[in-house]
C-alpha cells in the first residue's frame, strides 16, 4: 500500500508540474493583460507533435513515422526542445495579434471566443498534418522503470519533474531579479503607468504571450513521453491546469505552480482509490476553492471600487 | 396592436415551415429541419444566459447530456411513459442548471467560462467511463420515441413537434424578456452593482438564466435521444458546447438571433458534414472571425437599422406625457413624519489593512432633513456610503435603518427596505433605454411573477404597462421626457446623472444617498440640481448626499457632517460647520502651507 502511494506520488508530482507549467502560462498573460489564451490546450498539442517531428527528421525519417528508442538521445531532445520553444514563440505572437489584441478591452470575453476559435483551428490543422491517431514519443532517458523506495518510476517522470523546477525557478528568478521581470511585474500592475514610466508595453506583453506560448510547448514535449502525443489531449490538460491555476491563485505565479502540484497529487491519490472520480473530485475541489477563498490560496482579493 | 401584428407573424410563418413535411417526404430535408428546430430550443434558451444576463458558458454540452440521457434512461431502463420522461429530462436539467450556476456566483468572466468547461468535461467524462450506468461509448439501445395516438411519431411529426416547441419557446422568452425579467437579466448583465442597488438579486437572476439556458438544452438533447432511440458518449463533447455558443454568438443577442444562427449554421453543418475535419475547422474561424466583422451577430446588424427607424417615429409622434401628480402623491404617501431618526450608526468602523475609511463613525439621518457629508480627498465619505447601502460590510458597528438592522444584508434588500443611492462614477445600464433604466428601479414595486410573464397573462400585461407609466411621471418629474426612448449611454453627461436619479427615485427610496451628484455638471445644470433635490425633500425624501461644491451644500442642506480621516470632526447647521476651526484646518491643513482654496471655494475637486 505505502509503495503504491509513494509511486501515486510520483507521477501525481510530474503530471503536476505539466499543469503548473501551463498554469504560469495563463498567469503571465493574465498579470499583463487581463488575458490568456483559452486554446492553451491545443498550443501544448502543437509542441507535443512539433517535437516528435523534429525528433523525426533528425533521425533521418520523414515528418511523420514511428521513432525507435535508440534514435530519442538527450542531444537530439535538447535540440527538439529548442526548435518547439522557437516555432511555439512565433505562434505565441501570432495569436497575440490574430485572437487577442483586436479584442482587448471589449466587453463580452470575445477574446474567449477568439482563442478558443484559434486553438480548435490549431487542432484541425495538427489533425489533418498528423492524423488522429496517437503518436508514440520514446524517452531519451529510456523506458527501464527505476525502483525509488520500493515505488516503480519513470526516468521520464524525474526528468519531467528536474526540467520543469528548473523552468519554473529561472521564471521566478527573472521575475524577481532583473529589469525585464521587474518591466513585467509593472505592466501587470498598470500598464498605463508602465508606458509612462517609458517601459513599451507591446512589447512585455507580446513577450508575455510568447513565453505562455513555449511553456505549453514544453510542457507538450515533457509529457508526449509518457502519454504519447494525441491530437484530443489538450483540453483536458488545459482544464486542469487552469483549474491549478484557480486553486492556487492566478494572478501568483508561485501560486500557480503550488496549485498545479497540488491538483496532480490529489489526483493521483483520488486515481488510486476511485479512477474514475478524479476529473469529478478536480470540479468538486474548484468549486470548495471558489466558495471558500475565490482568489485562490496564495491569489490577492481584488477589491472592486464602486 | 403591436402584439397581435406579433403573433400573426409568428402563425405565418409556423404555417409555412408546417408545409414543409406536407410537401416533400425526403427524409434530409426532414432530419436538417428538425435539428434546426432541435438546435434553435438549445440556443433560444442559451441566449437568455449569454446574450441577456451576460454569462458565458461552455459547459452546455454536458446539460444537453443530463437531458438526452434522463430520457434515454428513464425510458430505456425504468420503462416511464415517453412524455413523462421528455418532461424529466427538462426538469432534470434545470435541476443541473442551479448546479452549473453556483460557481457562477462566485467567478466572472474567464474564469467562469473556463468553470463551464470543467464542468462540460466532466459530465463527458462521467457518461464515457462510468460504464455501468451509462454504456459509455456502446450506448443505450432501447429509448423510447415520443408517440401520438400510441404511435411513434414519423419523421414528418417530429417536424411538427420541433416546430410546436420552437414557436412555444420563442412566444414565452419573448414575453419573458421584454418586460421585468428581461430588464433584470440585461441589468446584471452591465452593472451588477448597480442591479443590486435598485433592488434586483444578481443572486437569484443568474441562478434564474441558468435554469432557464439548462431546461431548453435538456429538451434539446431528450429530442435527439428520443429521435434517435439511442445516445453515447460520443455526443457530448466540447464541439458540442462551442456549436451551442456559436449559434448565440452567430445570431446575436436579439431573441431572433438564436433562430438566424440555429438555421445559418445547421444548414452549414449538414453541408459540412461530409468533410468532417473541415467541419470544426469551420466552427473555429467562424468563433474568430464573425467576432470581427459582426460583435452583435447577424441579428445586430438588423437590429441597429431597426432601433434607428423606431425612433424616428417616436420623434415624431412627440415626448409621451403622463400626469405627473399620480406619482407625486404616492411617492409622498410613503415619507414619515420629520424630525425622526431614520437612520443611525453606531461604532462604524472599517479598515482595509492600515487604512481606516471610517472610524468609529455614529452618525443620525433626520427624516424630512437633506444631510450633506463633506470632507477632504480620501476621508472616506463614499466608503461610508457603500457601507450604508450594503455594498462594504463594515468591520465593526451596527447600521439601523427605520428600527432594523441593516448589517450583513444584500444591497437589494437594502433598497427594498427603502434606501436608493446613486454613484460617484455613473454606473447605468447604458445600452437600456432610459425609460427602461428607470423601470429596472420600478423593478421590485412590479408583483406579478414568473410564470404571469412567460406565459404572457394580462396581469404581466397590465403590470408592464403601469411601469410604462410610473417611468413616465418620474422623467417628467425630472424633466426627462423627451429622451426617454434615447439609450442611456448616448446621453450628454449631465443628463445621465439625471437617469440615474430618476432610477433611484423609481425604486421609491424613504432615504436616498446622493454621491456627488454634481460632479461634471456646469453651473447652470448646478443650480438646477438644486431645485431638483429641493423638490425631491418636498415629496418627503429623506436625502444624504456627498458634494465638493461648498455653494450647493450651503444653499439646501439641513444638516451637515464632516468627515476627516475616517472620523466625524463636526456636524450640525450649514453656517456653524463652516466657521469651526477643526474643519478649516482639515481642509487647509494647520500649518500654512500653500492652499489657495478655502472650503467655500473647493468648487471643482474630485475624489
Amino acid at each position: 500500500m505505502a509503495v503504491s502511494i509513494l509511486q501515486a506520488m510520483f507521477s501525481g508530482l510530474a503530471l503536476g508540474s505539466i499543469y503548473a507549467l501551463v498554469a504560469l502560462g495563463f498567469n503571465i498573460t493574465h498579470n499583463t493583460t487581463k488575458t490568456f489564451n483559452f486554446g492553451q490546450g491545443e498550443f501544448l498539442v502543437a509542441g507535443a507533435f512539433i517535437a516528435v517531428s523534429v525528433l523525426l527528421l533528425l533521425a533521418g525519417h520523414d515528418f511523420k513515422g514511428s521513432l525507435q528508442q535508440a534514435e530519442v538521445t538527450l542531444a537530439r531532445y535538447g535540440l527538439s526542445l529548442i526548435a518547439t520553444v522557437v516555432i511555439m514563440g512565433l505562434l505565441g505572437v501570432v495569436v497575440y495579434y490574430a485572437a487577442i489584441r483586436p479584442f482587448i478591452g471589449q466587453g463580452g470575453l470575445a477574446w474567449v471566443m477568439s482563442t478558443i476559435g484559434f486553438g480548435i483551428i490549431i487542432q484541425n490543422i495538427a489533425l489533418a498534418i498528423w492524423g488522429p491517431s496517437p503518436m508514440v514519443m520514446p524517452s531519451p532517458l529510456g523506458s527501464e522503470v527505476l525502483r525509488i523506495g520500493g515505488a516503480g518510476v519513470l526516468p521520464q517522470e524525474i526528468l519531467v519533474l528536474c526540467v520543469s523546477i528548473a523552468l519554473m525557478l529561472c521564471l521566478d528568478v527573472v521575475m524577481r531579479k532583473t529589469r525585464l521581470g521587474k518591466a513585467v511585474r509593472a505592466v501587470a500592475q498598470s500598464s498605463s503607468a508602465a508606458t509612462l514610466m517609458g517601459i513599451n508595453v507591446t512589447a512585455i506583453v507580446v513577450l508575455a504571450f510568447v513565453v505562455s506560448a513555449s511553456l505549453a510547448g514544453i510542457a507538450g514535449l515533457l509529457i508526449a513521453p509518457i502519454t504519447t502525443a494525441s491530437v484530443f489531449m489538450g483540453l483536458t490538460l488545459a482544464l486542469k491546469a487552469f483549474s491549478s491555476a484557480i486553486v492556487g491563485g492566478l494572478s501568483n505565479p508561485r501560486g500557480c505552480m503550488l496549485g498545479g502540484f497540488l491538483l496532480g497529487l490529489i489526483e493521483a491519490m483520488v486515481g488510486l482509490w476511485h479512477a474514475e472520480l478524479r476529473e469529478i473530485s478536480i470540479f468538486l475541489l474548484i468549486i470548495f476553492v471558489l466558495v471558500l477563498k475565490p482568489e485562490g490560496l496564495l491569489g490577492q482579493r481584488v477589491v472592486e471600487k464602486v | 396592436m403591436q402584439q397581435y401584428k406579433h403573433l400573426l407573424g409568428v402563425v405565418a410563418f409556423a404555417a409555412l415551415v408546417g408545409l414543409i413535411p406536407v410537401i416533400t417526404d425526403n427524409g434530409f430535408y426532414l432530419k436538417v429541419l428538425f435539428l434546426i428546430g432541435v438546435n434553435y430550443l438549445a440556443a433560444a434558451g442559451l441566449n437568455v444566459l449569454v446574450g441577456y444576463a451576460g454569462q458565458k458558458s461552455l459547459g452546455h454540452a454536458g446539460l444537453f447530456a443530463v437531458g438526452a440521457y434522463t430520457a434515454a434512461l428513464f425510458t430505456a431502463k425504468l420503462g416511464w411513459n415517453p412524455w413523462l420522461a421528455f418532461a424529466a429530462a427538462g426538469a432534470m436539467a434545470g435541476l443541473f442548471g442551479v448546479v452549473i450556476a453556483l460557481p457562477a456566483l462566485r467567478v466572472r468572466g474567464p474564469a467562469l467560462a473556463m468553470v463551464t468547461i470543467g464542468f462540460g468535461v466532466v459530465v463527458e467524462k462521467v457518461v464515457s467511463e462510468w460504464q455501468d450506468v451509462f454504456a459509455g461509448q456502446q450506448g443505450i439501445y432501447g429509448v423510447l420515441p415520443l408517440t401520438f395516438a400510441g404511435e411513434p411519431l414519423d419523421a414528418r411529426q417530429w417536424v411538427w413537434l420541433v416546430l410546436a416547441l420552437g414557436v412555444a419557446a420563442h412566444l414565452m422568452l419573448r414575453f419573458l424578456l421584454r418586460g421585468k425579467y428581461g430588464r433584470a437579466f440585461m441589468a446584471v448583465n452591465t452593472a451588477e452593482v448597480a442591479a443590486e442597488s435598485v433592488g434586483v438579486s444578481v443572486y437569484k437572476y443568474k441562478v434564474l438564466a441558468f435554469v432557464i439556458s439548462a431546461v431548453t438544452c435538456g429538451f434539446a438533447g431528450a429530442l435527439i435521444t428520443q429521435q434517435n432511440q439511442y445516445i453515447n458518449s460520443d455526443f457530448i463533447t466540447f464541439n458540442l458546447s462551442v456549436f451551442f455558443l456559436l449559434i448565440v454568438l452567430f445570431g446575436g443577442r436579439s431573441v431572433y438571433g438564436p433562430l438566424l444562427g440555429a438555421v445559418v449554421l445547421t444548414l452549414l453543418d449538414a453541408f459540412l458534414a461530409r468533410w468532417p475535419g473541415l467541419q470544426h475547422f469551420t466552427y473555429g474561424a467562424l468563433l474568430l472571425f464573425a467576432l470581427y466583422a459582426m460583435p452583435n451577430g447577424l441579428s445586430g446588424a438588423f437590429a441597429a437599422l431597426f432601433r434607428r427607424i423606431r425612433w424616428y417615429e417616436r420623434r415624431a409622434a412627440g415626448p409621451e406625457r403622463a400626469p405627473i401628480g399620480a406619482w407625486q402623491s404616492q411617492a409622498s404617501g410613503k415619507a414619515l413624519a420629520g424630525g425622526e431618526v431614520l437612520l443611525r450608526t453606531q461604532g462604524l468602523y472599517k479598515a482595509y489593512g492600515g487604512v481606516v475609511p471610517t472610524n468609529n463613525l455614529d452618525i443620525e439621518i433626520q427624516s424630512g432633513h437633506v444631510h450633506s457629508l463633506i470632507g477632504p480627498n480620501g476621508a472616506g465619505k463614499t466608503t461610508l456610503l457603500n457601507i450604508l447601502s450594503g455594498i462594504v460590510p463594515p468591520s465593526k458597528g451596527s447600521i439601523e435603518f427605520r428600527g432594523k438592522s441593516i448589517v450583513g444584508q444584500p444591497v437589494y434588500r437594502i433598497c427594498n427596505l427603502g434606501l436608493g443611492r446613486t454613484f460617484q462614477n455613473l454606473k447605468l445600464f447604458a445600452d437600456m433605454s432610459v425609460i427602461d433604466n428607470v423601470k429596472v428601479g420600478l423593478h421590485q414595486h412590479i408583483r406579478t411573477g414568473f410564470w404571469a410573464y412567460l406565459l404572457g397573462l394580462p396581469a404581466a400585461a397590465r403590470d408592464e404597462a403601469r411601469a410604462t407609466e410610473q417611468a413616465l411621471q418620474i422623467l417628467q418629474f425630472l424633466g426627462l421626457q423627451e429622451h426617454a426612448r434615447a439609450l442611456a449611454g448616448s446621453l450628454p453627461y449631465g443628463l445621465q446623472r439625471r437617469v440615474e436619479l430618476a432610477r433611484a427615485l423609481a425604486t421609491r427610496p424613504t432615504l436616498l444617498l446622493l454621491d456627488e451628484p454634481a460632479a461634471g455638471l456646469n453651473p447652470q445644470e448646478t443650480a438646477q440640481l438644486v431645485e431638483v433635490i429641493r423638490s425631491i425633500r418636498d415629496l418627503g425624501i429623506t436625502i444624504l448626499l456627498i458634494e465638493h461644491h461648498m455653494d450647493l451644500v450651503m444653499a439646501i442642506s439641513d444638516h451637515v457632517i464632516v468627515l476627516d480621516y475616517g472620523e466625524k470632526i463636526a456636524e450640525g447647521a450649514p453656517l456653524a460647520v463652516q466657521g469651526n476651526p477643526r474643519v478649516i484646518a482639515a481642509y487647509l491643513g494647520t500649518d500654512d502651507e500653500e492652499e489657495d482654496a478655502a472650503p467655500a471655494a473647493l468648487g471643482e475637486s474630485h475624489v
